[in-house]
């Protein structure tokens, strides 16, 4: 039954986008949706599934955050209060047996996105006053406020160990009662691809493109009718109710919500997703959100290291690349436009495996200062690229060492020949 | 007569202890292309932000068709009709040029804030908005980022997106600064196009510009109107030759 709906769900979208390219605009979300449909049967174990929901989770999450981020140039560092207050909403009608008892689960995040948006309303009618820092410091006051009542309004946060609940009450869906992982896996693919679908949608609308034009210029777009304080409102309150059906699909994911789910450390990581994706494209959030719960889930597998790891991608990527990994994609746009872009393959393979093997080099260093550190005395085996040796011998040191000194330099060596060819690619010589 | 386009009444505005506007008594008729001229700092931006409501007024009442404007904010203004420019380029740099044009024809066209409307799928915005990139000779830069455009093809922009709503007075703030001779033509003839029964004001360096556009002329020193009239009574009024005209013709030649 979840099936039918998510093969149906991207028509709906593009029936009602006929003006423009219609398969240009169409295309993306059939696949996006067909990948949706298959991802289970390509990653079948039940892990696979838990990450999956969580990357969808998060993907609905930055798309709320990047309305305001990228499209109408609001800097929040609360955010994860409107997804909490949702998700704890949620718990409450899960935990509301009778009433719970005649909602079908499927439903359930509308009442996490009304909740997240009725807090948006009330915080929205001060905080959008302003963008930039005074947006950036409310956001940041409300935020910390709210995470603090977790401790103080224990009815309904739940005190330290939180609130839970059983999404299994609920009024069985078809006959289908969410018990097992793949069921809650079909029901957070309908909502990711429906909440992205519909904020797509959003950023074509009147009040959509005016929050772009709010963020860019404020002042002109108050001489154009305008009030900059209530497009950033209107933006703020939609962007609140996403962020609440995130919140409700983490209820019935997890089954529990703590104050975790609404301090700022959760706020700082989905600005760091969103911007790691790329603020610039709609599309970045997304691949952010991917992105990340890799890092999160598989990496941390691997090291302890991983936040280190993440921390040091996030910085290179505010640095080197502002636009994120969607920016750094679109960049590679004009190249194809031009039919250069397979000039770039040779000058790509010469410098970035070279610039991988030394990163992994690096890496390497990093892992065996800290076994060599923190590991307990006499315990000198490590693993690492699967292989094991003594982390306290002098000979893996110079094999890592080597390998990065001489991946990167042969990455440095070879940069201005990608640079030179990057510039070609990018120029319309001769032919055109 | 009928009720004037605009009418300035006492308009006073000061910085602290400073009066930068002494005073203004003005009326701009419907239909009028009026141009306010003066030495630098004699105020001729400020009494603009005063009008828009960019600043508020110290003292004095502006009246758009013979409504008080006080207590409303710019986008208020702008919705009763009034719309402006700005003496530094004031556009959207990062969006295109055709989305710059339709931003500036939402509200006119009733959409306001609305969510439930999608604006590829309006053709009147879009034939609206190329209609406007039309008349500013801006069609082949359609789909550029505006900041990309020449420095008075971002003047013409913001001329178009000033016009775009479909507001009957019109203000320009130095329309042609910066410009060379050809392209300072080039907007002038623009504005000429663009304004054609509407109501102009406009601040302006350019003698050439002004007595080419103007049908009156109010000549602005230290806050105050010394003078109002059409372009030859002016150039005539001996206070004005000693106040700035003179000094200013004289430069031209």
């Amino acid at each position: 039954m979840t099936d039918e709906n998510l093969t149906t769900d991207p028509s709906r979208p593009a029936q009602r986008m006929r003006a423009g390219s219609l398969s240009l605009s169409f295309m993306p979300w059939i696949v996006g949706g067909i990948l949706l449909v298959i991802m289970p049967f390509i990653f079948t174990s039940n892990s696979a599934l838990t990450i999956m929901n969580q990357m969808w989770i998060t993907v609905i999450f930055a798309l709320a955050y990047n309305m305001l981020l990228g499209q109408g140039g609001m800097l929040s560092f609360g955010h994860a209060v409107y997804a909490g207050v949702g998700g704890f909403a949620c718990m409450h009608i899960m935990n509301a047996s009778d009433f719970f008892a005649s909602l079908p689960l499927p439903v359930l995040p509308v009442f996490g996105g009304l909740f997240g948006m009725g807090l948006a309303l009330i915080v929205g009618s001060f905080s959008t006053r302003n963008a930039g820092t005074v947006f950036a410091m409310i956001s940041l006051g409300v935020g910390e406020l709210i995470a603090a009542c977790s401790v103080i309004i224990v009815a309904f946060f739940g005190g330290e160990e939180g609130i839970s609940g059983d999404r299994t009450y609920a009024l069985p869906f078809f006959g289908n009662e969410f018990l097992q992982q793949i069921d809650v896996y079909y029901l957070t693919s309908f909502w990711v691809l429906l909440s992205a679908a519909l904020m797509y949608l959003w950023s074509r609308t009147p009040v959509g493109r005016m929050a772009n034009a709010v963020r860019d210029n404020p002042e002109r777009a108050e001489f154009l009718g305008y009030s900059a304080r209530w497009v950033r409102f209107y933006s703020f309150v939609a962007s609140g109710f996403f962020a609440g059906v995130a919140g409700g699909l983490f209820a019935i994911n997890y089954e529990i919500l703590t104050e975790e789910n609404l301090n700022t450390t959760s706020s700082g990581v989905i600005l760091l997703v969103t911007f790691l994706g790329g603020v610039g494209f709609f599309f970045g959030p997304i691949i952010g959100a991917v992105a990340f719960t890799l890092l999160q889930t598989v990496l941390s597998l691997q090291t302890e290291l991983w936040a280190f790891y993440a921390g040091t991608l996030f910085v290179a990527t505010v640095m080197f690349f502002p636009g994120g990994l969607a920016g750094l994609m679109m960049m590679h746009v004009p190249a194809f436009r031009l039919g250069k872009a397979n000039h770039l393959i040779v000058p790509y393979i010469k410098t970035l495996i070279p610039g991988f093997i030394g990163i992994l080099g690096l890496c390497a260093l990093v892992e065996m200062t800290f076994h060599f550190r923190h590991a307990a005395t006499g315990d000198n085996e490590m693993t690492l690229f699967w292989t094991t040796f003594d982390s306290h011998a002098i000979l893996p040191w110079i094999i890592a060492i080597a390998v990065t000194v001489i991946g990167l330099g042969i990455a440095r060596a070879t940069a201005p020949a990608l640079k030179e060819a990057w510039n070609e690619a990018n120029t319309a010589g001769g032919a055109a | 007569m009928s009720t004037p386009a605009l009418e300035l009444t006492g308009l006073k505005k000061s910085f602290g202890k400073a009066e930068i506007i002494r005073g203004i008594d003005l009326s701009i008729g419907t239909a009028e292309r009026h141009a306010i001229i003066g030495p630098n700092g004699a105020g001729k931006s400020t009494l603009f932000n005063l009008i828009t409501a960019r600043f508020p007024a110290t003292e004095g009442t502006v009246k758009l068709h013979g409504e008080d404007l006080a207590g409303l904010q710019p986008f208020q203004i702008n919705r009763k009709g009034l719309s402006r420019s700005f003496q530094i380029t004031n556009i959207f740099p990062a969006m295109t040029v055709f989305e710059n044009v339709r931003c500036a024809l939402l509200w006119s066209q009733g959409y306001k804030y609305s969510f439930w409307n999608l604006v590829n799928r309006s053709r009147q915005l879009t034939e609206g908005a190329d209609a406007i990139l039309d008349q500013i000779n801006l069609l082949e830069r359609r789909n550029l980022p505006a900041g990309t455009l020449s420095y008075a093809e971002q003047r013409a922009l913001e001329i178009g997106i000033t016009i775009a709503g479909g507001a009957d007075v019109i203000m320009l703030d130095e329309p042609t600064a910066g410009m060379s001779h050809s392209e300072t033509d080039y907007i002038t003839d623009l504005i000429l196009k663009v304004t054609e029964g509407k109501t102009l004001v406009m601040v302006e360096h350019d003698m050439g510009v002004v007595f080419g556009l103007a049908d009156r002329i109010s000549v602005l020193v230290y806050g105050e109107i010394i003078a109002t009239g059409r372009p030859e009574d002016v150039r005539g009024d001996p206070k004005v030759q000693e106040a700035y005209l003179g000094a200013a013709l004289e430069a031209e030649h």
